[in-house]
């Protein structure tokens, strides 16, 4: 930094052209400041915390309080996406709705992020019987129906178990259990590459540890690439929980989740449909925003699509 | 072809250990659950639970039951319904199957046959209106769960429209009668269409940038053979890496659309029997379910090497 201050005088005075020096989340963030659909993901998904965040605090109704006026009443100004079957708020339970959608996406990216990062990071780095091993395995999940088996977990681990009570916890779980291999393969894809490269072999050189060369040569070079794989888990994530919840094996009433409301509207949708079109349209649009976010990000990151 | 016949051969290997191995795990997580499936019927006498337990082999140590249920499996035959006595499961999922397969192959070919026609145009109109309507209704359509279409259609279909269609979407057609299968198999093959359609578009782009399609334009062909033969056959291959997974996705998503729809496939069975705690049919269905997306991604790879001569086994 103090080198460019430096020198930032006589590059005035002189009108050399100089490339300027970018790193690699500089030059996405000029890059996705471009791309407007990304943007409005990005938006949304500000907006998205934002009522989550509130929603821990403040609803204009407590998200269980039944009766609060006639059951089945379409939007009025006294609450504007309308009450439920059982006379709910329904804009109460879509803010909560938002704050269990949050932490499911965040807790599922963190777990997931967990499991396929070193197992990704130590197929690629050390090769041979390890990597062997971990992508035998990596090719045998791909192998599974993973929502139904995750659909299994969620069952045995909370209600037949009893190990993990039934809520957003296990729905995380049996998610990440079932889905870590994306990040790990491509972790373990950019580790491979990775680590045949010049300032790899240089640290090596240097004396590095192998722990060293992952975590501060290896791992900080994957993480474009990484962001844009765990922001496509976020939307599998939050699909994933209101696919359960909707089945009615996901959280149980009267968690607000967006999926277990359309569940309970879709009964009496052909004289009240607003009860089911606020949580799908909340949950399309907060899958769509992400996706975009997602796609933003990738080109972004990509670097044959540079300016 | 040898290549091929060595490859196929190791793959089955694969899928029958891939399917061997989550159903064991499936049957051992499922036989750990405390208490019995008995658990809940009322007025029930020691005896005849005794009787019950016995007659299900429920009362023999679990590796004697795994044991006969391997042997079971080897002989096709996956026992018998907990809830149900007396209702076998292998003819019973058979069945369903019959009936899951019937939406599921509508389903690909909207997902397919959507897909690659939105995709194509989009391409080669780049930039003009045809593009942006059929490329962002691709970019919204992804986002959309496919069970909140299905919400939808059955509320378009069954009550908006309900003098044409008289309430029915659907109703139990058995193998080979589509005439009520549309609605769901759209809901199904709509998200993945949209997929479909991106991938197909930028493929498509790249592709006839290249100097074949405009030898081939060029020499004069018409446009149904530059785009058809030169074009499209390369923009296809990498589709055609997706459609594992989104085969993968259709089974997957029945589950949930059978139940919106009330067909009575292998999806709907899987989620009544978990709620009925029906654990043999729960175990039959996963089984079932593991070895066709297995066999599902088979077929894909075998397909690939057909379209594109340069990849071989």
């Amino acid at each position: 930094m103090a080198h460019a201050a430096v020198a930032q005088p006589e590059l005035e005075l002189a009108t050399y052209e100089v490339a300027e020096q970018v790193t690699l989340l500089n030059d996405a963030w000029r890059r996705i400041r471009r791309n407007r659909l990304a943007l409005v993901g990005a938006v949304v998904i500000v907006l998205l915390l934002v009522v989550a965040l509130i929603s821990m605090v403040w609803t204009p109704y407590p998200v269980w309080l039944q009766a609060v006026g006639p059951t089945y009443q379409p939007p009025t100004l006294r609450h504007p996406f309308g009450l439920d079957q059982a006379g709910r708020d329904i804009l109460s339970r879509i803010m909560g709705g938002a704050l269990i959608t949050v932490q499911v996406g965040v807790g599922s990216a963190l777990i997931v992020s967990l499991i396929g990062i070193p197992l990704g990071l130590l197929a690629g780095f050390y090769r041979g019987k390890v990597d062997t091993a971990i992508s035998f395995v990596i090719n045998i999940w791909y192998g599974i129906p993973d929502l139904l088996v995750a659909l299994i977990l969620v069952f045995v681990l909370s209600d037949a178990l009893h190990l993990i009570p039934r809520g957003v916890f296990v729905i995380i779980v049996a998610f990440a259990l079932t889905r870590w291999m994306d990040v790990a393969r491509l972790v373990r894809g950019q580790a491979l590459a990775l680590r045949e490269r010049e300032f790899v072999e240089a640290a090596r050189m240097a004396g590095a540890r192998d722990l060293a060369l992952l975590l501060r040569h290896i791992f900080p070079n994957a993480l474009g690439p990484l962001i844009v794989q765990i922001t496509f888990a976020i939307p599998a994530a939050v699909l994933f929980e209101a696919f359960l919840s909707f089945l009615g094996l996901g959280l149980p009433p009267p968690t607000p989740s967006w999926g277990a409301m359309a569940a309970d509207g879709y009964h009496g949708m052909d004289f009240a449909p607003h009860i089911v079109l606020a949580p799908t349209l909340a949950l399309s649009i907060t899958l769509m925003a992400f996706n975009w976010l997602g796609d933003g990000l990738r080109d972004a990151f990509d670097p044959r699509m540079k300016r | 072809m040898r290549g091929t016949v060595v490859y196929v051969g190791q793959r089955l290997i694969l899928i029958a250990v891939t399917t061997a191995l989550v159903s064991s795990i499936v049957f051992v997580l499922l036989h750990q659950i405390p208490g019995n499936a008995f658990l809940n019927e009322t007025r029930q006498s020691p005896e005849a639970l005794a009787a019950a337990l016995r007659h299900y082999g429920l009362d023999r140590p679990l590796p004697a039951q795994y044991l006969d249920w391997v042997r079971g499996v080897l002989r096709g035959n996956l026992g018998e319904s907990l809830v149900n006595r007396g209702v076998q499961i292998t003819p019973l999922l058979i069945r369903e199957t019959s009936v899951s397969a019937t939406v599921g192959l509508f389903a690909l070919l909207v997902t397919v046959g959507l897909g690659l026609l939105l995709g194509v145009i989009a391409a080669l109109r780049q930039n003009t209106w045809v593009d942006y309507v059929a490329s962002s209704t691709a970019v919204v359509g992804y986002s959309i769960p496919s069970f909140v279409i299905a919400i939808f259609g059955l509320l378009i279909f069954g009550h908006y429209f309900y003098i044409w269609t008289q309430g029915t979407v659907y109703y139990d057609p058995g193998w080979g009668d589509w005439t009520q299968v549309p609605v769901p198999a759209v809901a199904l093959g709509l998200p993945y269409a949209s997929y479909v359609a991106r991938l197909t578009r930028a493929s498509m782009l790249e592709t006839i940038r290249n100097d074949y399609v405009r030898t081939a334009w060029a020499k004069g062909l018409s446009a149904r053979i530059v785009v058809l033969r030169h074009a499209l056959r390369n923009a296809l291959i990498p589709v055609v890496t997706i459609l594992g997974p989104l085969i993968t996705g259709i089974i997957t998503g029945s589950v949930v659309i059978e139940n919106i729809f009330g067909i009575p496939g292998l999806g709907k069975e899987f989620v009544t029997s978990i709620l009925a705690r029906d654990y043999n049919i729960v175990i039959g269905v996963f089984t079932f379910y593991a070895a066709l997306v297995g066999l599902a991604n088979l077929t894909v790879d075998v397909i690939y090497p057909l379209l594109d001569p340069r990849i071989r086994y």
